[in-house]
């Protein structure tokens, strides 16, 4: 929990602190990658086409990856189709499903189970990085990629969206808080007293990297600025006072975004009417929605951010040369076209440059029905750390969480 | 917060018994391979979908990295018990799923003040099932079901009408009998329980200690619990009594979904009409069977490892697809509804609409503490054989400590009244609340003995006929017997007593509860005489008669 530093500067945790200091550079870094595709995808890119870098089998080798659970179906797929090839086979892929703060915490702790760190962003490498270096004298990371990556949206069960956008016109951080200060909840929405109150939910900002891009995109919405978010700007009474509105409303807060929107998924709108998420999140539960209580819509906010799902392959002491060989090859199956492809099936947008995004049997293609677009509205330009320092704080203050 | 736990600490779930060990069907058990043995305690609600799926690991004999065969032990018990063992010691489970995350956050919660850590830490859905009030349908329909949605609040206004179903044009139907578990004890009594709590307060959301205290919200939960038939502390107690007896003993229980899925089989009950689930208006919880890894020293990483790839197997397509036959809506959100959770089973896979939030850990215990005291409220008879065979393998000596804890556990404004027979039948005890006579109560019960004959089927009958000659209906009226050999002194005969005892809805509806203590008590006599009443049958010897005891004592 953060505590005071003085009256007027909040302090947050050390993990607070690395998470705010990463957004910026993450964020940023996102929309940059994004509009400058085409380029070298970085020093060790993804040589292989097909996964097929020689690895040294013999004996079997267990890797750990450590991994946000947004990425969790597509990671699932792709163990276990790496297992099948050459050089997958006598690799061992544990799969350890972690926020992207504990993952950093558990390798700073001496996790030995993790040979790989993949977080949602970029974001917590720096003071990741800066941290280990400290005590280890050198860098952790021997080799990075960006596999995928993924703006917010609105996401709502279609048949409550039509009724809220009755109302409402659309889906903003404006039309939601309205909608949480309705007392009789969809009775006076939609004249629909069965739905029971307006059920908004985004993950916690103080655990997931997700619900600390809604924050600072609550920020921009209600400052209507894309850019130049300043202290004075979060510290606005009127700014407080609508974020603790409607953070009052907010219900589940988890600590993971494939949690909360799986959720949404097993439980239907019994749980959510909409939630705040990542859109490869939503992509990869389309389907599975359908199955269970009907389709999903999806709403970009006019305002949005890029979240850039890093591969860190880690250069820990426990990590032995086959271990680190095996996260490579690893790393090259990922990256390949089919994987990326696959990355694409399950909502990301590549990190392949190669893999197109617009093709017929693309999700932004088939699912435009459902609200997907290709192209997004503006990127905004991350705040400066210590605003979403206090961005942060002043959200734990006003929700008591 | 602690509370909540500790009146948890209830014997295994019907079903279950007091089995120590789960499911088993390894072909690992034979073999001298390594292997790594995980104990996996879960609600019993589940309990043959688990079984099934355990068995079939079990006997295809995983294996860890390092090539160890892993061995799972599936143990059934009450949800709350799941936690609690941990909490308390008494066993040291590596993986736990109750019914309920309630659980899990009230167990946590209790954790950390006495340890700074957690039982349980990241937590995935096995399966879920939403709660729902079970109803027969012809009596649903009478309240509007399939017309209009029906809330808790119907279910409370029909409680509190002294003329039952006659107000919905149904005289013949009786009283409006309400069933469901005891929320100490129970996920989908504590759920009821809130859900009650919710409607009485008017929300569906945050609901504050401010709202539990308000005398409308305590006088409706009241209203809803004198509808109660009893409590009990299974959940799938209630549904398969409900479903072998018909409406004339439950008009309606809070149920599990899964449960009206599974009344349909017909080769599981026949059924009186069909039962079909409501999904109340204003809200309801989801039973989601959450599953974790304990945070405890005893979880080596390699029982981890084990535990893991059991989750994972568990999670599996194939198993997730098999959990939807016992009625339980899969954990995997890739499966799509399908059979037999539709319509022809009695229930709505498009339902719940909306759901009640699951409230902060100390207004859920000032939901319990309300409702210690507005419960239906018990009149019991506690029945003691004291024959000479109870000296032997110190049946007396624990038969007088499960008597204590039972006592113990009862309300201080419930009434009891403590008899012993041998060869013939005396009143230790007259009735009076237990409140004030506790104490008293159980120096009596210390200073019983063992002496003389058994006169097993007087005793049932004049506790029943004391009960009956001034019928109470406010309150659960009920004889709890401990016999440990065959009746050989009673003047009655059994054929009478059962005829005298048997249950109807138009008579006192006093319940018999019989314990057979050791080794030569006679089962099938005692079985008959609870089943008689609608009560229910126990296997007790002196190494469970306080758990069995405390057992019984969660049907007041």
């Amino acid at each position: 929990m953060a505590h005071m530093a003085s009256d007027q500067q909040p302090g947050l945790t050390f993990l607070g602190k690395i998470f705010v200091l990463l957004i910026v550079a993450a964020s940023g870094y996102g929309a940059w990658y994004y509009l400058h595709r085409g380029a070298s995808s970085g020093p060790s890119s993804g040589t292989a086409s097909d996964g097929s870098a020689p690895v040294d089998a013999a004996g079997g080798t267990t890797i750990g990856v450590s991994y946000g659970t947004e990425k969790q179906r597509w990671f699932e797929w792709a163990v276990e189709e790496f297992a099948k090839t050459r050089d997958g086979r006598g690799i061992r892929v544990q799969l350890l499903p972690m926020g992207s703060l504990e993952g950093a915490q558990a390798v700073l702790n001496g996790d030995q189970r993790i040979n790989v760190w993949s977080p949602a962003s970029s974001l917590y490498k720096g003071s990741f990085v800066a941290d280990w270096t400290l005590k280890h004298s050198k860098s952790p990371i021997l080799r990075e990629e960006t596999l995928a990556l993924t703006p917010m949206v609105f996401v709502f069960w279609d048949e409550r969206y039509q009724a809220f956008a009755k109302k409402y016109g659309t889906a903003s951080f404006r039309t939601i808080g309205q909608a949480l200060d309705e007392k009789s909840g969809w009775e006076a929405i939609a004249g629909k007293p069965e739905w029971g109150l307006f059920k908004f939910g985004h993950t916690n900002p103080a655990q997931s990297n997700s619900g600390l891009m809604t924050l600072v995109l609550m920020a921009f919405d209600y400052q209507q600025k894309c850019r130049g978010l300043e202290m004075k700007d979060i510290l606005d009474d009127g700014f407080q006072d609508w974020m603790r509105r409607i953070e009052r409303g907010v219900t589940g807060m988890s600590n993971s975004t494939g949690n909360m929107m799986r959720d949404m998924v097993l439980r239907g709108p019994s749980s959510f009417d909409a939630v705040f998420v990542y859109e490869s999140v939503v992509i990869d539960y389309l389907k599975n929605a359908e199955g269970r209580w009907g389709q999903l819509r999806a709403i970009y906010p006019k305002l949005n951010m890029w979240s850039d799902n890093p591969y860190y392959l880690l250069d820990t002491p426990w990590s032995t040369d086959a271990q680190k060989k095996a996260a490579g090859a690893f790393a090259d199956f990922l990256m390949s076209e089919r994987v990326q492809k696959q990355s694409l099936i399950h909502g990301f947008r590549p990190g392949n440059p190669a893999v197109s995004i617009k093709t017929p049997d693309s999700p932004f293609v088939q699912y435009s029905g459902a609200g997907l677009r290709v192209d997004l509205t503006t990127s905004c330009e991350p705040p400066e750390a210590p605003v979403i320092s206090n961005l942060l704080v002043g959200w734990q203050r006003s929700s008591a969480r | 917060m602690v509370g909540v736990l500790a009146g948890m600490s209830v014997v295994a779930a019907a079903g279950c018994g007091s089995r120590e060990a789960g499911s088993g069907g390894s072909s690992a058990t034979a073999t001298r391979e390594p292997r790594v043995d995980v104990v996996f305690t879960y609600g019993s609600e589940k309990q043959g979908w688990i079984e099934e799926t355990t068995a079939k690991f079990n006997n295809a004999s995983h294996r860890t990295a390092a090539g160890k065969i892993i061995h799972v032990d599936a143990i059934p018990m009450g949800s709350g018990d799941c936690v609690d063992e941990i909490l308390t010691g008494k066993r040291q489970p590596h993986i736990i799923s109750p019914a309920s995350a309630a659980f899990i956050k009230l167990g946590n919660a209790e954790s950390r003040i006495k340890s700074g850590k957690e039982v349980v830490g990241s937590t995935r859905n096995l399966v879920l099932s939403p709660v729902v009030i079970a109803m027969w349908q012809p009596m649903a329909e009478a309240i509007g079901w399939g017309r209009r949605p029906i809330g808790w609040r119907d279910v409370v206004d029909l409680a509190r009408r002294p003329e039952g179903w006659a107000a919905y044009g149904h005289a013949e139907w009786g009283r409006f009998r309400f069933g469901h578990t005891h929320p100490r004890a129970s996920n989908s009594g504590l759920i009821s329980l809130l859900a009650e709590a919710y409607a009485g307060a008017g929300k569906i959301s945050a609901l504050t200690l401010d709202d539990v205290r308000k005398p409308a919200t305590r006088s409706f939960i009241q209203g809803v619990e004198q509808g109660v038939v009893h409590y009990g502390s299974s959940t799938g107690f209630f549904g398969r009594k409900m479903f072998q007896n018909g409406p004339g003993y439950l008009s309606a229980a809070v149920l599990y979904e899964s449960m009206v899925v599974e009344s349909r089989d017909p080769k599981a009950y026949q059924l009186a009409f069909p039962v079909v689930a409501i999904y109340p208006k204003e809200g309801t919880f989801w039973s989601d069977h959450p599953v974790g890894i304990v945070q405890r020293e005893w979880v080596t990483p390699e029982i981890k490892e084990a535990a893991d790839a059991y989750i994972e197997y568990l999670l599996a397509r194939p198993q997730q697809e098999r959990a939807m036959s016992y009625g339980f809506r899969p954990g995997d959100p890739s499966i799509p509804l399908g059979a037999p959770l539709d319509a022809s089973h009695g229930i709505d896979p498009k339902e719940p609409q909306t759901t009640l939030e699951v409230p902060e850990s100390d207004v859920m215990n000032a939901v319990l503490d309300a409702w210690e005291g507005v419960k239906k409220n018990a009149k019991v008879v506690l029945a003691v054989d004291v024959s000479g065979s109870m000296k032997d393998d110190g049946k007396i000596g624990a038969a007088r400590e499960g008597a204590q804890a039972f006592v113990a556990a009862l309300g201080d404004r419930d009434d009891l009244a403590l008899m012993t027979f041998n060869s013939r039948v005396s009143w230790a005890s007259p009735f009076a609340p237990v409140g004030p006579s506790r104490a008293a109560l159980q120096g009596t019960i210390r200073g019983l003995f063992a002496d003389g004959g058994t006169a097993l089927y007087d005793a049932v009958a004049e506790s029943f006929d004391t009960i009956a000659k001034t019928p109470e209906p406010s309150r659960i009226s009920a004889v709890v017997v401990l016999s440990d050999g065959a009746d050989r002194d009673s003047t009655m005969k059994l054929s009478t007593l059962l005829q005298r005892i048997r249950f109807d809805n138009e008579g006192p509806g006093i319940r018999v509860f019989t314990i057979g203590y050791g080794t030569d008590a006679k089962a099938d006599v005692l079985e008959k005489i609870a089943d008689a009443t609608q009560g229910r049958y126990y296997s007790g010897k002196p190494e469970n008669i306080r758990e069995v005891f405390k057992e019984i004592s969660t049907f007041f």
